[in-house]
């Protein structure tokens, strides 16, 4: 198989696109795809749709598929260390998903989905523990996955409050994605609440992540909360953005050479709520990044 | 004196205990001193360490975890419930049972089932159903396990499906007043128990009860005649057919009955044809 420098040259370029999890329209007023789309055509130039195959694809992900509009499917019930994981009824579901989607890659959170099997009231997201030896099980299961569904395979940094372990969360993608030769979608949110957690500068560590890698980033709003007076950020979604996450955004973008599509992640809100974030995303990306027509 | 091998550091086994500190802040409290700690897997000093150097309060971001997990637990067991009252309920997120849960990819209601048997006394014959169900209803979500046509050493088997369970006489129909007791929405019900209930199911006699999970989520709860469940209680676990001729002929099957009888479960899937298991070493 060519490197992934190699068959990151096929990747399609999608531009800027917008996420959706199974049911999140049935929040009052939340965010209808479709609508943005027609409305906006340049920042909804596809949609990355969120899979837990226990719940399956809702209506808006169907019917977005059904229009060939593109797509990015996001797992969120694999832990993808565990090779307990990528059981043969488990896999089926997700190759017939990739079936109906025609995803441009996989990816998502390389993190622990769910404690225990894959069962109800199990699924939670916690980052991977930072430590050299958690590196080669993700990297095999990336591998594993790439070769089972034949899709490109980004794992992305997950969000947290609690981060155990010694390297630098980018540190760790770096050494993952040497290890299974992919690319990586930075969440730019989840890496100002890491940066923040640990009392780092945003742009810390930044040199270490071979940033050539970088394929796609995630753009969210997020809040401030404490708990006992420990201040966190609690990764909402909403339609504020904290400057941390726009310093970083700026800095990816600059560094992110063969970036092929970034999502604003806000699913719940209402379109006009979210038509400034879009427009301020947009304006930090150069003016020719969008979906490549062919 | 035993000297111990050096163990490398597990990433998973970090992560495993992790999970355990997020549902259960005595537990993480124990992480950070310096006692015995009551888990499957011990941890090496410097998998200990690390979790040492995480923030109590980071931990509680997520004021509704717990919450969450009772929940879907309360969904699933809601007269075992009641019967346990809500602190002890909660109290088995700080179990041994829901650790070995975390540590051997297994199921939270399911080891909930187990840490009902630690109350029997309790919960009696209503765990019993209560767990089965449990049992039935993941089963349903998976493929039928099933031999070559051709295998000559195929077993038969109670078909996971269904469960075949003893209890005490006149259980069900007590199991059954004490749903519509909790109303329509028994969760809420649950919510507002201020103490667990002082009545008890009952405890004397037997009832022989088959819970049936189907594909779709749906149960079937009823009773069986006594053979029957007998039968699939001795087939719990793959066995040669032979084995479960005699089986039937204790039961009281007489000459050909009992093949036919076999037969016949197997034409209506309770008995399904299984691989052998491979020998013991
Ligand atoms: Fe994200």
């Amino acid at each position: 198989m060519p490197d992934f420098l190699d068959r990151a040259r096929a990747l399609p370029r999608l531009g800027l696109g917008i996420s959706t999890e199974y049911g999140a329209r049935r929040q009052d007023g939340a965010l209808d795809p479709a609508a943005l789309r027609a409305a906006h055509p340049t920042y909804a130039g596809f949609l990355e749709v969120g899979v837990e195959l226990a719940k399956g694809l809702d209506d808006d992900a169907q019917a977005w598929a059904a229009r060939g509009w593109p797509t990015t499917y996001h797992f969120l019930d694999v832990n993808l260390d565990e090779p307990e994981d990528f059981d043969p009824a488990w896999l089926a579901g997700m190759r017939a998903t990739i079936d109906v989607l025609d995803p441009a890659w996989l990816c998502g959170d390389a993190g622990l989905w769910h404690f225990g099997a894959r069962d109800r009231g199990q699924m939670l997201l916690l980052p991977p523990i930072l430590v050299r030896e958690a590196v080669a099980p993700m990297a095999a299961g990336i591998a594993a996955l790439r070769e089972a569904t034949g899709r490109e395979v980004l794992p992305e940094n997950p969000p947290g409050a609690a981060f155990v372990g010694d390297l630098h969360l980018l540190e760790y993608f770096a050494a993952v994605a040497e290890a299974a030769d992919t690319g990586l979608l930075i969440d730019c949110a989840h890496l100002a609440i890491y940066q923040r957690c640990r009392g780092l500068d945003p742009l810390a560590a930044f040199d270490a992540l071979p940033w050539e890698r970088v394929i796609e980033l995630h753009v969210a709003g997020g809040s401030e909360a404490e708990v006992d007076g420990l201040g966190w950020v609690d990764d909402d979604h909403g339609p504020e953005v904290l400057a941390d996450t726009w310093a970083i955004t700026e800095a990816a973008i600059e560094r992110a050479k063969n970036l092929r599509a970034v999502v604003v992640e806000c699913e719940r809100n209402p379109i006009p709520a979210v038509v400034p974030l879009f427009a301020a995303t947009r304006e930090r990306l150069p003016a020719d990044f969008t979906a490549a027509t062919s | 004196m035993t000297t111990a091998i050096p163990r490398q550091l597990d990433p998973q086994r970090v992560q495993r205990a992790l999970v355990c500190m997020h549902f259960d802040p005595a537990f993480a409290a124990a992480i950070r001193g310096d006692g015995r700690l009551d888990l499957p897997e011990p941890l090496t000093a410097a998998e200990r360490d690390l979790l040492r150097a995480v923030d109590p309060r980071a931990l509680k971001t997520d004021a509704m975890r717990r919450a969450r997990a009772v929940q879907a637990l309360l969904e699933e067991y809601p007269v075992s419930a009641a019967l346990l009252g809500m602190p002890v309920v909660d109290a088995f997120f700080s179990s041994l049972r829901f650790r070995e849960a975390v540590f051997t990819r297994g199921s939270m209601a399911l080891a909930f089932a187990s840490y009902l048997e630690d109350h029997s006394a309790l919960v009696g014959g209503v765990a019993t159903i209560e767990a089965a169900a449990a049992a039935v209803r993941r089963a349903a979500l998976r493929p039928l396990p099933a031999a070559d046509v051709a295998d000559p050493r195929a077993h038969l088997q109670c078909n996971p499906r269904f469960a075949p369970r003893i209890v005490p006489g006149g259980t069900l129909a007590w199991y059954e007043r004490a749903l519509i007791q909790n109303g329509a929405d028994p969760l809420r019900t649950l919510a507002e128990l201020r103490r667990p209930w002082r009545k008890r199911p009952p405890r004397g006699g037997q009832q022989f009860l088959l819970i049936e999970g189907k594909v779709g989520g749906s149960l079937a709860l009823g009773g069986a005649s006594e053979g029957l469940v007998r039968l699939l209680l001795a087939a719990s676990r793959p066995r040669p057919r032979a084995e479960l001729v005699v089986v039937a002929h204790e039961l009281g099957a007489e000459g050909d009955e009992a093949d036919e009888l076999l037969d016949e479960l197997a034409g209506e899937d309770l008995l399904l044809r299984v691989s052998a298991p491979p020998p013991a070493a």
